[in-house]
């Protein structure tokens, strides 16, 4: 499958009267956007605002972030299966607008967590301090449940993010990169010295608040399958997961993916990418026992000589993680895997919930109990009501200054165990 | 800014007062005086630290005279007031490892100065104290001067300044069981790629997250007669008899105990007491019991539960004792259990 | 797997209140690291889990409510894998600080909630 990705670089959001992209800047009619968030009538209210990397601003409770993206070529829509109609992605050419992403908030629940700061020690944490955001806060209608809420903020989040991208369909894109990959014989054919190589994805899968759609499809209802690693640029991973924000996989992350995207860069060179194998994280026993066995059995019928197996969230995914490393290592497969750490406030503590020899090589995205104080910052979006019970927020969480004590844990995107950041532990 | 003060301790070689014929050379106080590798320091530190004494000591004097040689040191280091100690680097030399170890960690824990040493990662004194205090990982022999100094030099400036120390892969010292944060060059994704390329070529690599290694022992089958088992008693909770004869440790113990109960019915507070240092011992001291349930398995002995107590119980510490150790003392006993035709073991802990 | 072939040991009352008329349910009210430990015993007497005891993203000690499928028959012996994920579950308890009494009413609600719907994905599972 060959993809084209055509780069728009964004430097600016501004509202507008009119929707558009002129000069690398996004400018946005705060109108059109309102409408299409309130298409579901189970929100009441959405207010958009916009927030730049340095500002004194920070972003709370964060559901979801999204980059905007416009397929202008080939099959199928952006997020098929739920925004487009189902139909295989991964190939023709997909324009991103890049320095930008749309980030939805609201109150789903109590305990939400999530903060993005764009400036201070909270911005070196999360990446998308670094992105230029336009963020829209939804209030639901009286009486809804949860789950509703959730679902209705996780689709207008992606109708904006759709209705940003297609303003890109006719521009330039200012930077080209062409993803491909081939089919099982080709490869061998092509790259008959080159290490075949694979990324296993597990996919927070759990219930409510704890899950992740594949093509419109609730991962806990997937056996594990094959991807062409294009398809994700299109969008046919979604994050519905709110909970745990350090590490959870937002869908900027899934469109993003970096083990795709850096497996994509040695593809031909030290490697052969042959695909992206999902699988998921379910609560049930006898689940992960059959996603790991059959993790490991498209490993050694692709095969491959090596994979990387990134997990989502704490506790019971680092069971499957465990599993799926000591089943596709005993096919005799090199197995890579990436997680986070719960060490403790302290770092003493054990950091996974589960352990095997096997799993002598991890990376690890550092310890999301470290303590971080977070400066007051000028301007809130959304509220800081409930951040003394997000996360990893202590009862003295709110310092009589305004700073805020919390573990990272709280942080969008600070430990996340693709790989996406440059912090580590030892 | 005043010069962060450092005391410096080495061994009778690196003093240049001989080798293995001097090492029962005892402490010695040497105030503003610069010694061997010292001076590697004192260049490395240029104008921010200075070494305002040295304190060399035989290897074997201080093995042999641990407890004399340990409160001698820590006075003179007490005397001299660093901000920092230094102690080393130790490379590959077991008894100098160790006594670095000792020493550091005991400034450290019980005069509240910051230390510092190094050693090679094999070194007997690395996996005794690398957890206690922080230790470069050096090269096994002192052809690793210059690296080791390298290390330890900016740590013990930091750690002299009050400054935040950084992960392990930063700082250069073994990891110590504490998971610290840092940034890495790379982000996680392409460090991933790059360990998975060295670990297709079967190249050498080093994980971020090493899995704790649990040493898995598959239980017996239960023992069928019950009736007619011998069964001895064996624990890592420290229980001695009263003034701990063997000088069993309070924690990193070097030996365990063997001692007879023959006639034994009860351990009473006049009689038995705990070596251990890692807990609360009031309970342990008043009744012994309940650590080593002697009297319990008398009582089972005369209903004829059991067939009988063996007459030896082992003992030692389990409060920091080294892997290694607990495994050399248990394959010994348990050899010894053997031999006495012990059919079953109750082992219990803390 | 048939209805009477598991047992769910709660301390939600909303899920007491949704499966007690359809399921065998034992309900305490005990803490979450108790209900832990109540399982962990189950599992000494010979009981398997059946869903995993660090089910959810909200952290032990953070949520108070937590509910665990087990089987209702017992093995000769204890089952090592249910004991050491129920081990390791207890021993993370002690990683996270204690925020479960921080809370107003209405986010006990969404606490009984998650943990109801998390038990409910496993259910799904364990009623093919």
């Amino acid at each position: 499958m060959k993809l084209e990705m055509g780069y728009i670089h964004i430097k600016d959001i501004r509202f507008s009267e009119e929707s558009r992209i002129q000069d690398g800047i996004l400018y946005v009619s705060e109108k059109a956007v309102r409408e299409t968030a309130l298409e579901d009538e189970k929100l009441k209210s959405v207010s958009f605002d916009i927030a730049r990397p340095g500002a004194s601003v920070r972003i709370t409770p964060v559901k979801d972030v999204i980059e905007p993206r416009v397929k202008v070529e080939g099959r199928g829509g952006i997020f098929p299966g739920i925004i487009s109609k189902t139909d295989t992605v991964g190939e023709g050419k997909t324009y991103a607008l890049k320095g930008m992403a749309v980030v939805t908030a609201g109150k789903i629940v109590g305990f939400q967590e999530g903060v993005i700061d764009m400036t201070g020690p909270g911005a070196e944490y999360t990446p998308f301090s670094k992105t230029l955001n336009l963020v829209m806060v939804c209030g639901a209608q009286e009486g809804i449940e949860p789950h509703e809420y959730e679902k209705a903020v996780r689709l207008a989040g992606f109708r904006v993010a759709v209705y940003i991208g297609e303003l890109a369909r006719t521009l330039t894109p200012d930077e080209t990169t062409v993803y491909e990959t081939c089919g099982l014989k080709e490869g061998i054919e092509k790259y008959p010295e080159l290490p075949r190589v694979a990324y296993v994805q597990m996919l927070q899968s759990q219930g409510l608040l704890h899950d992740t759609y594949v093509y419109g499809v609730d991962a806990k209802r997937i056996v594990p399958t094959i991807l062409s690693p294009t398809e994700i640029m299109d969008g046919a991973i979604v994050s519905g997961n709110c909970v745990s924000a350090c590490d959870k996989n937002p869908t900027y992350v899934h469109l993003n993916n970096p083990v795709v995207h850096d497996l994509f860069e040695q593809h031909g060179k030290t490697l052969n990418f042959v695909c992206q194998i999902i699988t998921n994280e379910n609560v049930y026993l006898a689940d992960k026992q059959r996603s790991s066995d059959w993790t490991a059995k498209l490993c050694r019928m692709l095969d491959l000589d090596g994979v990387i197996v990134s997990q989502e969230g704490f506790g019971n995914p680092d069971t499957d993680l465990i599993m799926n490393c000591k089943k596709i290592e005993a096919e005799g497969i090199k197995t890579v895997i990436i997680t986070d750490e719960y060490a403790g406030r302290d770092g003493k503590s054990q950091s996974l919930a589960d352990a095997d020899t096997a799993a002598d090589a991890v990376i690890t995205g550092g310890n999301a109990n470290q303590v971080v104080i977070l400066p007051k910052l000028d301007k809130v979006i959304g509220t800081l009501d409930y951040i003394t019970k997000i996360a990893g927020a202590s009862e003295q969480t709110l310092h009589e200054d305004g700073s805020l004590e919390v573990e990272l844990q709280v942080i969008t995107g600070a430990t996340n165990e693709t790989g996406f950041n440059k912090l580590s532990a030892r | 800014m005043a010069k962060i003060k450092v005391v410096h301790y080495i061994n009778q070689f690196f003093a240049q007062i001989g080798g293995e014929e001097k090492a029962d050379y005892p402490a010695e106080l040497r105030v503003g005086e610069t010694v061997g590798p010292g001076l590697a320091f004192a260049a490395n530190f240029k104008d921010e630290a200075e070494i305002i004494a040295t304190i060399v000591c035989g290897d074997s004097y201080f093995n042999e005279n641990l407890e004399k040689a340990k409160a001698d040191i820590l006075a003179m280091v007490k005397e001299q007031k660093p901000d920092v100690f230094i102690a080393g680097p130790a490379f590959n030399a077991g008894r100098y490892g160790v006594a670095c170890g000792t020493i550091a960690a005991a400034v450290q824990e019980e005069l509240g100065i910051p230390a510092v040493t190094g050693m090679y990662v094999e070194n007997p004194g690395a996996d005794m104290f690398k957890n206690h205090v922080y230790m470069i990982a050096t090269k096994n022999n002192a052809a690793g001067m210059r690296g080791a100094v390298a290390k330890m030099a900016p740590l013990a400036l930091k750690l002299g300044k009050g400054e935040p120390v950084g992960a392990s892969a930063e700082e250069g010292y073994m990891p110590n069981g504490i998971r610290v944060n840092f940034f890495e060059k790379k982000r996680g994704s392409a460090r991933a790629v790059d360990m998975l390329l060295k670990k297709l070529a079967g190249k050498p690599f080093e994980t971020e997250y090493p899995m704790p290694n649990f040493d898995r022992v598959a239980p017996n089958p239960a023992v069928k007669d019950l009736a007619h088992a011998k069964i001895a008693l064996v624990t890592s909770g420290g229980i001695v008899p009263k003034g701990n004869p063997d000088h069993i440790e309070s924690s990193s113990a070097s030996h365990y105990g063997e001692y007879d109960i023959t006639g034994v019915t009860d351990l009473t507070e006049d009689t038995y007491e705990t070596a251990h240092g890692g807990y609360d011992p009031v309970y342990a001291n008043q009744d012994a019991d309940r650590v080593l349930p002697i009297d319990v398995l008398r009582d089972m002995e005369k209903e004829g539960v059991i067939g009988e107590l063996h007459h030896l119980f082992y003992t030692t510490v389990g409060n920091g004792t080294a892997v290694a150790s607990a495994k050399a003392f248990a394959a010994e006993i348990g050899r010894k259990l053997k031999a006495d035709g012990v059919d079953a073991v109750i082992l219990t802990s803390t | 797997m048939a209805q009477n072939n598991f047992e769910i040991i709660t301390n939600n009352p909303l899920v007491l209140g949704k499966l007690r008329e359809t399921h065998y349910v034992i309900y305490h009210d005990i803490s979450y690291e108790e209900i832990l430990k109540e399982v962990r015993d189950r599992i000494h007497e010979g009981h398997r889990l059946l869903s995993h005891p660090l089910s959810g993203s909200v952290k032990p000690k953070e949520t108070p409510y937590k509910s665990i499928i087990i089987t209702t028959g017992k093995g000769m012996e204890p089952d090592i894998e249910s004991l050491e994920l129920i081990e390791n579950a207890i021993e993370a308890c002690g990683k996270f600080a204690f925020k479960a009494d921080l809370y107003g009413a209405g986010v006990y609600k969404d606490f009984q909630l998650i943990d109801w719907t998390l038990l409910k994905s496993a259910l799904e599972s364990a009623e093919i």
